[in-house]
């Protein structure tokens, strides 16, 4: 049984208001593959990463996370399994310290003190961010929130890490690291971006979305040289 | 105090941490048996409330944030004191002190009684919180058996302060940025401006409550340390406990009157 994987089957999903943002969307993404999630805003990319760990769920077709279907009652399993790292550090950074950010997770898994503080120093040292643990959160530059919201979700031992925008906001030398971070992670990730150098760079495979569709599904090189598909999307490289 | 200064002292807070290395929990159990020793004193006699400043000052001293700030910041509790204390003076009419020629009414004694009591209750509240900061009070107080829905809606209510303050701080530079010097703005706008707030707070709010489920937050804040009392944590409750007993039973102010 492996968890390492991400299905998603003719999965639709409608805002309370009636807007249909995804339009059924069927991909999945195998163990330890790299998958960049391009498109236009408002091209469903950032609802597709919510279905991925249960926090929305689909109206119609289904998400499955290894042999786990994504529904209220497996949240937990399936938020421990996938980590999702928002678009906005901001957001994702709420406690008074760095290392109480990126405890909470493992605390909330109610795992023993000592294991908690391993995971912590692990994860922090993994992002090279050991020494900003006992600094409140506010104070960080971009790159270091940036680094600091990945600790956060790193701590909970992800076998999937999800990424809302990782690259927005960071100048040239933090965008850098970042990638470099990333490259070194065996993980199964799905990164959602605008960034298509990045893309590029990071990711093998990529996923083009436009109006809640799949356009196109396939390695990236590939995909973003075909200047006839992007344009139809709307992009330019 | 600026949108932007009032944020920045809500965040340092947090990261400031006391001289005083004693747990939450009794810091907390010492400011209750203060304010139930302070409160209790007749409103007729402030000259013993004055004694119990020593608390504040003590500990503001020891904890390093320095009484001048701390009674500074007590004023904003002084208009809702007085206003409960109004109309003490007016009702009030029966003579309490003599000082050469004017006689105080009791009305006036008891308004004093009110507004020391207010400062020095809103002082000792303060002391704590510069002391221990806002989530260790929280932790402490879900350690001490208060239901956890309270201590998350505690935390909560204080993590949302700053979330409306920057989005507040957002909206008056974009307002600003295109004011050109303006001051003044009809009402209405500034209504808008408000629901506009209001509406972006609950956005922001939503994005961050997102985040903390992803994380596995299922309603209650986790619990960070483990928390053991030592020995100076009970000899601190005891030793404040025995002063607030003193300060509460021995009028010193009655005892400097005979010697003098």
């Amino acid at each position: 049984m492996s968890h390492h994987y991400i299905q998603f089957t003719d999965v639709h999903y409608s805002y309370p208001g009636g807007y249909e943002a995804l339009s059924g969307v069927s991909f999945r993404i195998t163990h330890g593959e790299k998958v960049a999630l391009l498109g236009l805003n408002g091209a469903g990319k950032s609802t597709l990463l919510l279905h991925t760990n249960g926090l929305l769920l689909p109206s119609k077709g289904e998400v499955n996370v290894g042999d786990v279907p994504v529904r209220k009652k497996t949240l937990p399993l399936v938020r421990q399994t996938v980590g999702m790292v928002f678009q906005n550090a901001d957001d994702q950074l709420f406690m008074p310290t760095v290392a109480d950010d990126v405890a909470f997770g493992p605390r909330n898994m109610g795992l023993p003190s000592d294991e908690v503080d391993r995971r912590v120093r692990r994860a922090l040292e993994a992002v090279g961010a050991s020494e900003l643990a006992a600094r409140p959160s506010f104070g960080l530059s971009g790159g270091q929130k940036r680094a600091v919201a990945i600790a956060t979700v790193l701590s909970m031992e992800p076998d999937i890490l999800v990424m809302d925008e990782p690259t927005a906001n960071l100048d040239c030398a933090a965008r850098r690291r970042l990638i470099e971070l990333l490259s070194g992670f065996g993980h199964t990730m799905l990164v959602a971006t605008h960034d298509l150098d990045m893309a590029l760079e990071l990711c093998p495979r990529a996923i083009l979305l436009s109006r809640g569709r799949v356009a196109a599904d396939g390695p990236t090189g590939a995909l973003l040289a075909d200047h006839q598909l992007l344009r139809s999307a709307g992009m330019e490289l | 105090m600026s949108l932007q200064s009032a944020l920045i002292t809500l965040n340092s807070l947090e990261s400031r941490r006391s001289a005083l290395r004693i747990d939450s929990r009794f810091q907390i159990t010492v400011t209750v048996v203060y304010l139930v020793a302070m409160l209790s004193v007749p409103l007729a006699d402030p000259g013993r409330l004055v004694w119990m400043a020593v608390y504040p000052i003590v500990m503001a001293e020891a904890s390093g944030t320095g009484y001048g700030r701390v009674s500074l910041k007590s004023l904003w509790i002084l208009p809702l004191v007085v206003l409960v204390g109004a109309f003490n003076p007016l009702l009030d009419h029966s003579p309490a002190w003599r000082i050469g020629p004017v006689t105080v009414s009791m009305g006036w004694v008891t308004f004093l009684s009110i507004c020391l009591r207010g400062l020095l209750a809103m002082q000792a509240v303060l002391v704590l919180i510069y002391s221990t900061g806002f989530y260790a009070i929280c932790v402490a107080l879900g350690r001490m058996g208060l239901p956890s829905v309270l201590t998350t809606q505690l935390l909560m209510v204080y993590r949302y302060i700053s979330v409306l303050l920057q989005e507040a701080i957002s909206m008056d530079r974009a307002r600003a940025a295109r004011g050109y010097g303006r001051r003044s703005y009809p009402l209405r706008l500034w209504a808008t401006m408000v629901g506009q707030l209001l509406m972006r707070s609950v956005e922001r709010s939503q994005r961050i409550h997102r985040a903390m489920l992803a994380r596995g937050f299922n309603g209650s804040m986790p619990a960070s340390t483990v928390m053991r009392s030592r020995g100076a944590d009970w000899c601190y409750l005891l030793l404040w406990t025995a002063v607030c007993a003193v300060l509460r039973f021995v009028d010193f102010s009655a005892i400097l009157g005979k010697l003098l």
